[in-house]
């Protein structure tokens, strides 16, 4: 096993998981000395009742002091300026998240200014900003896969300059995780499939991208397993709450990994039709992860080859021989992708010419790849990738995703051999 | 302990991989304005950055050893090109008609939109004496940058390119994560362009 030169590694968030956990909240802020939490989210989990069953969790050992349900899809600077101010005139002294990663993103913004002072999140713009411990912020995620739960940054959008700010410091982790699989319960299952395939796509980067480290390896590994043995039964019977738990634990497991180790192309590609084409991002995880798989194959076949253990199990591992591991990893995604599109009743996309929106219209279309393959150069996530990934690289992946074909591993453009870690 | 009064500790001199570095720096920091007006791929790359961008590459600490220390030591350019005081530092300027202009190593009275900063010598030495890759040593927290990712993202993969230029193959490709195939840059292209660069940036 490849021993990275250097690597560093951190997470703090104490996580507390299982069936009827939302009740510890009262007792786990108390320590924390808080008692008058805000309660942050959006219209859409709101409208799923979700909300009612925190606040009746908590019964009446807390006050709350607001409940903020104003968040949009994209995390907005703005909406985190107008929150913080319903915080401080509600005299409040914690937060608590309930929502996916927009959600949890936008409480973290909340937080920042909350906590430090100031009209405005753009004041903390930039690294180093945040240099002391926050208000105790306890996330309760709605979704599992996105990870921000264990995630030490808030990406939110600044619509003035059209960019998105990231704002990375340990001290906006937050203080408590609750993972309950009650919040995961009645997400549809479209969302089911591409969410646990974004945790799965964060699993599988963090282990073979270059920041691979041995501890983001063993969340990352068990995070894998968990996805391949409850995903498909989960999305049988919806109502399987062990499922559900397990499914919210492996994200929060592929958080801690790929926050630790960061992720490659496959997120590259992602975060590229997200912005251009509005492709939701665990969609385009499950339909990229096939690929940058394949892509790294000769940079680091061995690595990869290891999954299959964590994907298939034990016994299909051992039968195959060392050689068709990685290959087999490849085609196992691919399979699972085509098993949730029939279990969703097509409703999964197994490539991007098959992604759609509400009103059924194609997202993507072929005369968009090229400017989507010439976008890829302003993500971070292409650094961290093992082999060079650059716009005519993206262009081959682009076409064969939108098609749904396998890589022709002869066309891929290979650096090197085998990859340092 | 008042935190406030606690003495900085400071590393050592190790004026050899300081002369280096400061000598790399320099004909990174020449090679790129030339490089941008004869490569199309950095002429894009450079595109993509705001009009009125300022940049540096520099090694942390700043300011971290006496003057008369190097005024005995190193060539008499590095002196007159600012240099001395403040460190290890390549300052680059993109103006308003999007010219790549290269400002030596004086940060006096400059404002940084994108500062990338190896953590200290130690960390520079191992990317510029390519024992490490551009990429891993980024993977492996060598540097940190300071400003908007995305402008990193694009000055790291001018430096890849530059490097081609600049360095023989045998060495080029521990610096990079794919040495350019012949139909990524084609033979004629890198050695004309390799001509050019060399005898504008450091001779007029």
């Amino acid at each position: 096993m490849p021993l990275p030169s250097f690597y560093d590694f951190c997470c703090r968030v104490k996580t507390i998981s299982g069936i009827n956990t939302l009740e510890q909240i009262p007792s786990q802020l108390a320590n924390m000395k808080a008692g008058r939490p805000m309660i942050i989210s959006d219209k859409g989990v709101a409208a799923t009742g979700l909300i009612q069953v925190v606040i009746q969790a908590l019964g009446d050992q807390l006050q709350i002091g607001e409940v903020y349900d104003q968040v949009p899809v994209d995390s907005d600077y703005r909406v985190v300026d107008d929150a913080a101010k319903i915080y401080r005139t509600k005299g409040c002294d914690a937060i608590i998240a309930v929502g996916g990663g927009s959600v949890i993103d936008t409480a973290k913004g909340v937080n920042i200014v909350a906590s430090l002072g100031g009209d405005t999140l753009l004041d903390y713009e930039g690294l180093g900003t945040v240099k002391r411990k926050l208000k105790p912020l306890v996330v309760v995620p709605t979704t599992a896969g996105t990870g921000s739960e264990m995630t030490l940054v808030a990406v939110i959008a600044d619509p003035d300059r059209k960019i998105k700010m990231l704002f990375p410091s340990y001290f906006i982790l937050p203080d408590l995780a609750v993972i309950d699989p009650r919040m995961t319960k009645t997400l549809p299952a479209a969302l089911t499939a591409s969410t646990a395939m974004d945790a799965m796509t964060h699993a599988c980067e963090a282990y073979y991208c270059l920041e691979k480290n041995p501890l983001s390896d063993s969340f990352a590994f068990r995070a894998i397993q968990l996805i391949s043995q409850h995903l498909l039964k989960v999305l049988q019977n919806p109502a399987d709450l062990q499922g559900r738990l397990a499914l919210a634990n492996a994200s929060a497991m592929a958080g801690i990994a790929f926050s630790n180790s960061m992720v490659g192309m496959v997120h590259n590609l992602g975060h590229t039709v997200g912005a251009l084409c509005h492709v939701p991002h665990g969609v385009a995880m499950s339909i990229f992860l096939p690929y940058g798989l394949e892509y790294n194959l000769h940079r680091c076949a061995d690595i990869i080859g290891e999954l299959l253990f964590a994907l298939a199990g034990p016994e299909i591992f051992a039968a195959t021989p060392k050689s068709e591991r990685p290959e087999k990893v490849v085609t196992f995604i691919r399979q699972m992708n085509q098993d949730l599109h029939t279990a969703t009743t097509g409703k999964h996309p197994r490539c991007l010419k098959e992604v759609v929106d509400r009103n059924g219209a194609q997202l993507v279309s072929q005369s968009m790849l090229p400017a989507i393959a010439e976008a890829i150069m302003l993500d971070g996530a292409r650094l961290t990738n093992p082999e060079e990934f650059l716009p005519t690289d993206a262009l081959t992946v682009l076409s064969n995703a939108w098609e749904g074909s396998p890589l022709d591993l002869k066309k891929v453009n290979k650096g090197g051999s085998k990859v340092n870690y | 302990m008042n935190i406030n009064k606690y003495p900085e500790v400071k590393p050592g001199r190790k004026p050899l991989k300081r002369i280096y570095l400061a000598i790399m720096l320099w004909t990174v920091g020449k090679a790129i304005p030339v490089a941008a007006k004869v490569d199309p791929e950095i002429k894009k790359e450079f595109e993509k950055l705001p009009k009125n961008f300022t940049l540096r590459l520099m090694v942390q600490p700043e300011r971290a050893f006496p003057l008369f220390f190097y005024t005995k030591m190193l060539p008499g350019f590095v002196v007159k090109n600012g240099m001395l005081p403040y460190g290890l530092q390549m300052i680059l300027h993109i103006d308003a008609q999007g010219k790549v202009h290269y400002q030596g190593a004086d940060p006096r009275g400059k404002k940084f939109d994108l500062s990338m900063a190896f953590k200290n010598l130690e960390a520079a030495m191992m990317i510029f004496s390519f024992r490490e890759s551009t990429p891993t040593g980024y993977a492996h927290d060598r540097f940190v940058v300071e400003g908007y990712l995305p402008c990193a993202t694009t000055f790291m993969r001018v430096l890849d390119i530059v490097q081609v230029y600049l360095l023989p193959k045998i060495i080029a490709k521990r610096a990079v994560k794919r040495y350019p195939k012949w139909f990524e840059m084609p033979p004629w292209r890198k050695h004309i362009n390799r001509i050019i660069i060399y005898l504008r940036a450091f001779t007029f």
